[in-house]
């Protein structure tokens, strides 16, 4: 497999394609460690995985324009809508074993915009994994 | 059935800006899309319109 730069990557909320408004992708997705050690003769510890959190975090350009990233976002936060996220490498290509797409739906708990003089407009979204199905990668499209 | 043409500036489901398509919508995701101007109908076609039956 090739070593990439990051620079084709699709970004789509609510079905919404945000790529061209979003800068960065991080996906977080951990299992709780859950300590099951009884006594041992050696003493060493023993765990299990546990219930698993995931979220993504994307930093966005600021952009209040029409279907652009606060009128796509801030309705499903301030509704506490679930909505389908997804973000694969390469938007240029569909899903595939190369170019696995995220998907899962999603909410936002936090919202926080803001602005800092002469600097360009950015803030990160975190979006939680919402359901039982989670957030999981895919190397087919969508039907 | 709803056919939609994408009005935003962003592209929606895979559709870009002016694009056409037929779907059927989750009707809170609708919902959204339309207050925020991403997708306009076009054409809805009504739900009561159902297949003849075999049973005639």
């Amino acid at each position: 497999m090739p070593k990439r730069v990051a620079l084709k990557d699709s970004v789509e909320v609510d079905s919404v394609d945000l790529s061209n408004f979003a800068r960065s992708v991080r996906l977080t997705s951990e299992h709780s460690r859950e300590d099951v050690s009884g006594f041992s003769a050696t003493g060493a510890n023993e765990y299990l995985a546990g219930p698993t959190d995931q979220s993504v975090e994307v930093e966005f350009f600021g952009s209040y324009g029409t279907g652009e990233v606060h009128e796509t976002i801030y309705p499903i936060h301030q509704g506490r809508d679930i909505v389908p996220f997804a973000w694969r490498p390469d938007q240029t290509t569909p899903a595939s074993a190369t170019n696995p797409e995220l998907r899962g739906n999603v909410q936002v708990y936090t919202y926080g915009p803001g602005g800092t003089r002469g600097d360009v407009d950015t803030f990160p979204v975190t979006f939680n994994a919402a359901d039982a199905a989670g957030l999981a990668f895919f190397t087919t499209p969508l039907p | 059935m709803t056919t939609y043409r994408v009005a935003g500036p962003a592209a929606f489901m895979g559709h870009k800006t002016g694009e056409k398509f037929d779907a059927d919508l989750d009707p809170e995701q609708e919902k959204r899309a339309l207050a925020r101007g991403s997708i306009k109908i076009v054409n809805r076609k009504p739900k009561d319109e159902k297949e003849e039956s075999d049973d005639a």
